[in-house]
C-alpha cells in the first residue's frame, strides 16, 4: 500500500520518462512522430500482400487474423525484452538518487502500451476503410483485455528487470525465449490447428487467452467468452504478484550490484 | 520514533561484498565460482545517531569512514544489513545533480524531468518554475537545448532544481562546489534560508568551515561508528588533531622512505663533477626539486612551549623548524617559506633575502627556525612550501607541500585572515 502511494507521488516522473522515450524515438527523422502510425500501416500492407498472394493461409482475411494478435504480441514481447535492461540502463540514476524503483518498469511498459494503442488506431482505420465491420458490444471488452495484458507484461518485466541486474544474460536469453514463446502462442495460427499433443502447452500459456480475446473482439467480432476472460485475469494476477514479490525482494540490493 | 526527531539511526550495520574479480554472467557464475572470490568489508559497525527536526548536522570523517554510505542509507539508495533508519517527511538529496537531464531537450523541459525525479507533481513544478529559473540565472538560455550549456550553467540549473524541491529533510554531499564564487555564495545563502524555514539538513563535507557556518552539530564518524558528536567548534579541533597526528605518522614514514632512497642514490651524485651542479637535478617531481647541494631532512611544527604539534590555535606563535644536510657548500643561501590554504590560495610567502637578512653560506648541516608570530590566518587546513635557494634564485631544495598546518579557533568570524579590530559605538 505504501509503495502504491509512493508510486502515485512519483507519477510525474513516469509521465516524463514516457514522454522522453516517445519523443526521443523518432527524433531526427524527417517524418518524426508520424512513423508511429506509418510503421504498423506498412507492416499491415506487407502482411496483406504476402498472405493473400504468396503464402495462402487457411484463414479468411488472414492479414487481419494475424495483425490483431501480432500487435498485442509485439507490445508484450518488446515490454519484456526491452524492459529487462530498464534498471540496468539507468544505473547512474539508481546509484545516485532515490525514487521508487518500480517507476522504471512501469514507465517502460506504459510506453509500449501507448505504442500499441496508437497501432490499434491504424487497425480501426483499416477496418473502417475496408468495410470489414465492427461489433461495438465486443469492442466494449477491449479495455478489459488491454488492462489484463498490461498487468501480465508489467509483472514479467518487473521480474526480468530485477533479475537482469544480478544476471546480465537474462536480457539475451529472453530474446530467444520470446521467439519460442511466440510460436507457442496463438499469434500466427489459432489453437485449433495445433496438434493435440502440443495443446497442453498452449493451455498453460498465459498469453493464449489474452490473444484469443483480442482475436474474438476484432476478427470474429464476438464477445470473448467469459471463461477466456477469467483465465486471462487469473494469469495476469499471478504473474504480476510473482513479479512484484521478486522485485520488492531484490530492489534493495540494486545499487550494490551495479 | 520520538517526536521532535526528524531522523533516527539505530545500530545500523552495513557490509559490502568486495569482489576481487567480478562477473555477472551465467558462465562466470556457474563455471568460475571460485573466481568470483569476494570478501566482506564492513563499512558501518552499529552506527547510531538522531537528528532533531530543523537541525543541521554535519558528518565528518576521513575517507572511507562510512559517512557517504550513511548518507546513501538515509536516501534509501542502500539498505542496512541490520538496525533501523527512520525518517520523517519528504527527503531530497543533493547527491547527484542533474539526474535524468536529456541533452537535446531545453532547459525548461529538463527542469520538469529532473524535478519529477525528485517526486514533484506537475502542479508543484509549475509553481516553482519561475523560482528555479530565476535562481539559476539562466533566463536567456532556458529554452535552448541543454547540450549547448557550459558545464557551469548545467550545474547551476541542476542545483536550482534540487534546492527548490522544498523537502523536509535535505541531504547534501559535497555540493557547495557549484559554479563561480558568486553562485556559491548564493547557494550558501539559500541553504541558510532553507534552514531558517525549518528544514532538517544533513551535510557530508570535508570543508569543516562550511559545516561550522551552517550546522549546529557535527558528527565525527570513525571506522563505521560515531566517535564524537557535539558542537562543531568542540568536535572539529579534536578531529583535526587526530588527523594531524595521523598525517604526521604518514609523513614520518614518507621521510623514512625518502631517506632510504637517498642513502642508495646520494653517493654517486656527490661525486659528479662540480662545475655543472646547477643543472644536476637529483630529484625532479611535482612536489620537490632542486640541485641537491643541500637537503631539508626534517620539518617540525612547534608551539610556544616547543612542543611538536600539527594543530594550532589562530593567533598563537608557531615555530617551523627545519633541519638540513649539506652535501656541498651553498653560497649566499636563501631560505624561504610559503603558506597556502587547502584550496590553493597563496596566503603568505617570504624568504631571507626579502627580509634583508645578512648573506650567509651553508657549509655544514644545521637547523633553521622560522617563528610565525601571532598567526592571524583563519581556521582551516594549510600547507607549507619550504625552500633553500642559492643567491641567484637557483633552487637547491624546493619542497612543495612540505608540511601541513591546521588552525582552529573558538571564534566564529569568517574570511582569510583575522584583521585586528575594535568596535566603537557612538551615540548621538
Amino acid at each position: 500500500m505504501k509503495i502504491l502511494r509512493e508510486i502515485y507521488a512519483y507519477r510525474q516522473m513516469i509521465f516524463s520518462l514516457i514522454k522522453r522515450d516517445l519523443r526521443g524515438r523518432y527524433k531526427g527523422s524527417f517524418l518524426g512522430f508520424l512513423w508511429t502510425f506509418l510503421n504498423p500501416l506498412f507492416q499491415l500492407i506487407v502482411y496483406t500482400i504476402v498472405f493473400s498472394n504468396i503464402m495462402r493461409a487457411g484463414y479468411e482475411d488472414y492479414y487481419l487474423f494475424l495483425f490483431v494478435a501480432l500487435i498485442p504480441w509485439i507490445f508484450f514481447s518488446t515490454s519484456v525484452i526491452g524492459g529487462a535492461s530498464c534498471i540496468w540502463a539507468q544505473k547512474d540514476m539508481v546509484n545516485k538518487i532515490y525514487f521508487p524503483r518500480e517507476v522504471l518498469p512501469i514507465a517502460h511498459v506504459t510506453c509500449q502500451l501507448v505504442n500499441m494503442l496508437l497501432s490499434f488506431l491504424v487497425v480501426f482505420a483499416v477496418i473502417l476503410v475496408t468495410g470489414y465491420g465492427i461489433n461495438p458490444a465486443a469492442v466494449f471488452y477491449l479495455p478489459v483485455i488491454i488492462f489484463v495484458e498490461y498487468l501480465l507484461a508489467l509483472g514479467l518485466t518487473m521480474l526480468a528487470s530485477a533479475v537482469t541486474v544480478f544476471l546480465r544474460d537474462i536480457e539475451y536469453i529472453l530474446g530467444i525465449l520470446m521467439m519460442a514463446w511466440q510460436f507457442l502462442s496463438p499469434v500466427m495460427y489459432g489453437v485449433d490447428i495445433v496438434p493435440e499433443e502440443v495443446r497442453p502447452v498452449f493451455a498453460v500459456n498465459p498469453m493464449t487467452p489474452v490473444l484469443a480475446a483480442y482475436r474474438d473482439i476484432f476478427y470474429y467480432k464476438k464477445i470473448p467468452d467469459i471463461g477466456t476472460l477469467v483465465r486471462a485475469v487469473m494469469f495476469g494476477a499471478v504473474v504480476l504478484i510473482i513479479g512484484v514479490l521478486v522485485f520488492e525482494y531484490l530492489k534493495k540490493h540494486f545499487s550494490e550490484e551495479m | 520514533m520520538q517526536t521532535g526527531n526528524a531522523i533516527e539511526v539505530s545500530h545500523v550495520t552495513k557490509s559490502f561484498k568486495v569482489f576481487l574479480d567480478k562477473g555477472n554472467t551465467i558462465k562466470e557464475r556457474a563455471l568460475f565460482r571460485s573466481r568470483r572470490r569476494y570478501e566482506y568489508r564492513q563499512v558501518l559497525r552499529g552506527i547510531s545517531f538522531r537528528v532533531e527536526r530543523g537541525e543541521a548536522v554535519g558528518l565528518i570523517g576521513q575517507n572511507g569512514c562510512g559517512k557517504s554510505t550513511t548518507l546513501k542509507l538515509l536516501t534509501k539508495i542502500l539498505y542496512p544489513d541490520s538496525g533501523a533508519i527512520e525518517i520523517r517527511g519528504r527527503v531530497s538529496s543533493l547527491i547527484e545533480l542533474g539526474a535524468g537531464f536529456h541533452p537535446d531537450l531545453s532547459g525548461r523541459e529538463n527542469i520538469y524531468i529532473n524535478a519529477a525525479i525528485f517526486g514533484l507533481s506537475k502542479k508543484e513544478i509549475d509553481t516553482r518554475l519561475d523560482d528555479i529559473i530565476a535562481f539559476s540565472e539562466l533566463e536567456e538560455y532556458i529554452d535552448n537545448p541543454v547540450r549547448t550549456y557550459s558545464s557551469g550553467m548545467y550545474m547551476r540549473l541542476a542545483f536550482s532544481v534540487a534546492i527548490n524541491v522544498d523537502a523536509d529533510v535535505l541531504l547534501i554531499d559535497e555540493i557547495l562546489a557549484v559554479g563561480d564564487a558568486n553562485f556559491q555564495a548564493k547557494c550558501f545563502q539559500k541553504l541558510k534560508e532553507i534552514k531558517a524555514g525549518g528544514t532538517t539538513i544533513v551535510i557530508v563535507s570535508h570543508s569543516l568551515g562550511q559545516i561550522e557556518q551552517i550546522c549546529e552539530r557535527s558528527i565525527w564518524i570513525h571506522e563505521g561508528a560515531v566517535k564524537e558528536a557535539g558542537k562543531p567548534r568542540e568536535v572539529h579541533p579534536v578531529y583535526l588533531d587526530y588527523m594531524g597526528k595521523k598525517r604526521e605518522c604518514i609523513a614520518q614514514k614518507e621521510a623514512a622512505r625518502i631517506a632510504e632512497k637517498e642513502k642508495n642514490s646520494a653517493n654517486p651524485k656527490k661525486q659528479e663533477p662540480s662545475g655543472e651542479q646547477n643543472d644536476t637535478v637529483f630529484e625532479h617531481n611535482s612536489k620537490r626539486w632542486g640541485n641537491g647541494k643541500a637537503r631539508i631532512i626534517r620539518i617540525e611544527l612547534l608551539d610556544k612551549n616547543k612542543k611538536k604539534k600539527a594543530l594550532f590555535e589562530t593567533e598563537t606563535d608557531i615555530t617551523v623548524k627545519l633541519d638540513y644536510k649539506i652535501y656541498e657548500t651553498v653560497l649566499d643561501a636563501v631560505v624561504g617559506i610559503g603558506i597556502f590554504r587547502s584550496d590553493g590560495v597563496y596566503c603568505y610567502g617570504t624568504n631571507t633575502r626579502l627580509d634583508k637578512m645578512e648573506k650567509y653560506d651553508l657549509e655544514k648541516d644545521g637547523t633553521v627556525e622560522i617563528i610565525l608570530k601571532n598567526i592571524v590566518l583563519m581556521p582551516g587546513s594549510y600547507t607549507l612550501d619550504l625552500a633553500i635557494e642559492s643567491e641567484t634564485g637557483i633552487p637547491v631544495d624546493y619542497w612543495r607541500e612540505a608540511a601541513v598546518l591546521e588552525l582552529y579557533s573558538t571564534k566564529d568570524d569568517v574570511g582569510l585572515v583575522r584583521v585586528a579590530h575594535e568596535w566603537n559605538f557612538i551615540l548621538k
